[in-house]
């Protein structure tokens, strides 16, 4: 290992958290950084600031679905959003720094360059969806907040001793639109847009990296400002952004969250440390012009991130299985869980598989999936082999068993 | 925080010990017969004696009217810490437990509740409004003397509506009392004994996962462990039972530490009897940890975790706020406890743990 060489005794155990990839194309090593941190100049290079504020948009409007005493169709649609449905400003946030703001949560859902950029309708289909599982969580939800909830009737169901609110055929439609945004926004953000070269690679974006040209005033090029991006999306609301994986798993609702899930099962322990290692090298690799590697890491993301959305998919649907599967079936605690599946099997249409330009489970796929959830009186009577059908299906297109996942 | 009972699925596999050569069916019979059915049957003559209590104050609140109903509180609470545990069958399903004694409780809902006058206390966002909890408040923590408590249920422009909601309150305990007790006389004793065998599903199973979980998450964290601080890093003094009689949540803990170890070596309900239990089936055994019996072993940590307890103020919510040290002693001896119950027992009975934490989500 060549590579120690390089290094004064007293900074050794870096190595041990170092990949000591080489760039097969040159013989300079890149070492993966320990934290994420970039200067030029003496002053940072790394900026994710929308990101950070629309995680923080996406929180506040889950959070809003379950205030019934303050909130209204139009106030959640307005959070959704960023704006009134004409089109003027609205500051529909508790904080002012999120009303101030020109972003918007929906903007960026299902607006991948990858997947969307000419593929307007989906996009809308896909943005719209949501909207429908926010007015009908006013319509069909608020009005039986205090009725119990039954077969074709929405109302609410105790999950152990927690309260859950459903629609008439079991979901939470909270739910549907926390996890469904895990995947619409920031995976689909993260592997299909930021992390591809089409955008990293747009326009004049290599040459300007390769000799510094910045973007406007900022002290980035424009290549490190998407990388960064799309490292926001799952660090954005970390507690220390530049050293984020102790706090892996505690820092928001979203991705962050299901990485720490991931983390503290000992079938995928490590994965927190490789996701980051690959953002840390993949970013030292665009400060050096080493593309390659860049794409490299692009690809461990890729692969890493979208084993975590089908490995949450299928433990929620196993889950779900279990709590109906016995006497007395537990239909509030299945609920809860499918309706989490639901919008991880929701989200399993914005991964990617390395190497290609589609996801592992195509839209259709996922499509049919909902479907066998949805029909008739949805989770109300759905049965154990279909959550072991749709389970299977899914872990079938990865690598992980239906057991690594459950357990 | 939400906590996932999830009952596994997985048959425990006869490990070539001789656990089945005990007569399993013979626990069961004593548990049931002799523990379980009596101290429903003492605990629904409570409740029902509570409800009465609560409609004689309702028809006349007066001082003793009042008296009289937070003498019957307080020995119906008693005797719900005996019958707790029991969270199986019927109790299970009605989520029984949660209905009766979710603590602190929701004070700014009940007076909402009786402020509109429409509630319905069968919905589970209104498990935080009732149970004996809820007439804690009520009766003892809606204002500072007797005098003005009274003046609630008498000159208030909604005297009316706290005298229904104290009533409905009482009376849902006693109903879901009754069916619990009724499932056990009309069929389910009679399928709790035969379903004898092993594996995860027989009833020794069940009732030994049952019980390590009332010991560990109820009796250990709730009673003392999450006052004391020891889950949050802040000590939480309102978060104890009888919060607001104030000087019940001692004795409350230890009738359900005495309930605890009165379940593990068998001993009949109100007698000094005892029978075929955890405790005889592992000495049957001859389980053993370092040396020593396992059952002296956990008798001996009852009996240090009483101890340590006795020794505290009646408040726990005063002895959490003066000296938490030692309620934190308190929490380390019952603490030692799980880990031979739950780790130590359960392997020499061969018995899987069925219970995890949720995600807590």
């Amino acid at each position: 290992m060549n590579i120690s060489k390089l290094f004064l005794p007293g900074v050794l155990a870096i190595t041990l958290f170092s990949c000591d990839v080489t760039d097969s194309n040159t013989d300079n090593p890149i070492e993966t950084p320990e934290t994420y941190e970039f200067t030029r100049n003496g002053e940072s290079t790394v900026s994710f600031t929308g990101q950070t504020t629309r995680i923080n948009m996406a929180s506040e409007l889950v959070s809003s679905m379950l205030d019934f005493d303050s909130s209204t169709d139009e106030l959640l649609l307005q959070m959704y959003r960023n704006q009134t449905a004409d089109g003027g400003n609205t500051d529909p946030f508790s904080s002012s720094a999120l009303n101030e703001s020109s972003k918007s949560v929906k903007g960026k859902v299902a607006a991948s360059e990858d997947y969307f950029s000419s593929n307007a309708t989906e996009s809308a289909e896909l943005k719209n969806q949501f909207e429908e599982w926010i007015s009908n969580q006013i319509s069909v939800v608020y009005p039986n907040e205090n009725s119990l909830a039954e077969e074709g009737v929405a109302g609410q169901i105790a999950d152990g001793s927690s309260t859950r609110y459903v629609n008439e055929k079991g979901f939470e439609y909270n739910q549907l639109v926390g996890k469904s945004l895990i995947g619409a926004l920031m995976v689909d953000q993260m592997l299909n847009n930021y992390l591809s070269s089409s955008v990293l690679d747009a326009g004049t974006n290599r040459d300007d990296n390769d000799e510094g040209v910045l973007d406007g005033d900022s002290n980035y090029t424009t290549m490190e400002h998407k990388w960064d991006e799309a490292y926001g999306y799952l660090y954005g609301a970390a507690a220390n952004p530049a050293n984020p994986t102790p706090t892996v798993g505690e820092d928001d609702e979203f991705l962050n969250k299901y990485l720490g899930r991931l983390e503290d099962d000992e079938d995928f322990a490590g994965i927190a440390q490789d996701v980051f290692d690959a953002f840390a090298l993949g970013r030292a690799a665009i400060t050096e012009g080493a593309y390659n590697i860049r794409d490299e890491q692009a690809q461990i993301i890729r692969e890493k991130i979208s084993t975590l959305i089908a490995v949450r998919a299928v433990y929620y649907l196993q889950s779900g299985k279990n709590a109906l599967d016995q006497n007395n079936p537990n239909y509030g605690t299945a609920f809860h869980d499918l309706s989490e599946g639901y919008g991880f099997i929701f989200s399993l249409q914005f991964t990617r598989v390395p190497g290609s330009s589609g996801p592992y489970v195509t839209k259709s796929e996922v499509d049919g999936f909902l479907t066998q959830l949805n029909q008739g009186n949805g989770l109300w009577d759905i049965t154990p082999q279909t959550l072991d059908d749709i389970s299977e299906s899914i872990a079938d297109k990865f690598s992980f068993t239906l057991e690594e996942a459950t357990n | 925080m939400s906590l996932l009972f999830a009952w596994s699925c997985t048959d425990s596999s006869t490990s070539g010990l001789n656990e089945d050569d005990f007569a399993r069916e013979a626990i069961l019979v004593n548990w049931a017969d002799n523990i379980i059915i009596p101290a429903f049957e003492d605990f629904a003559a409570k409740t029902s004696a509570l409800k009465s209590a609560t409609e004689q104050f309702s028809n006349n609140p007066t001082q003793q009217t009042l008296a009289e109903l937070r003498q019957e509180w307080v020995e119906s609470y008693t005797a719900w810490q005996r019958v707790s545990m029991f969270e199986m069958g019927k109790a299970m399903e009605l989520r029984y437990r949660d209905n009766l004694n979710i603590y602190p409780t929701d004070t700014d809902e009940i007076l909402e509740n009786i402020r509109e006058g429409t509630y319905n206390l069968e919905l589970p966002s209104l498990n935080n409004s009732q149970g004996f909890p809820a007439l804690d408040f009520l009766l003892y923590g809606l204002d500072e003397s007797d005098q003005e408590l009274l003046s609630y249920y008498t000159t208030h422009e909604n005297a009316d509506s706290y005298k229904g909601y104290v009533t409905d309150v009482a009376t849902r305990i006693d109903t879901l009392t009754g069916t619990v007790l009724e499932e056990w006389q009309n069929g389910y004793r009679d399928e709790f004994v035969s379903n004898s065998g092993n594996g995860a599903n027989s009833s020794l199973d069940m009732m030994v996962n049952d019980y390590i979980f009332y010991y560990e998450k109820i009796l250990r964290a709730g009673k003392i462990g999450i006052p004391a601080g020891v889950f949050s890093g802040t000590a939480l003094d309102g978060h104890i039972e009888g919060f607001y009689s104030k000087v019940y949540s001692k004795s409350l803990f230890l009738e359900s530490l005495r309930a605890s170890q009165n379940f593990f070596n068998g001993r009949h309900f109100g007698s000094q009897a005892t029978g075929e239990s955890l405790s005889s089936y592992l000495e049957f055994l001859n389980s053993t940890k370092d040396g020593s019996a396992l059952s002296g072993l956990i008798n001996s940590q009852f009996e240090e975790a009483r101890l340590r307890a006795e020794g505290l103020e009646s408040n726990l919510s005063d002895q959490v706020k003066k000296n938490n040290t030692k309620m934190l002693s308190a929490y380390d001896a019952l603490q030692r406890n799980v880990v031979f119950m739950k780790v130590d027992m359960l392997q020499a009975l061969n018995i899987n743990v069925d219970y995890v934490d949720a995600d807590g989500d």
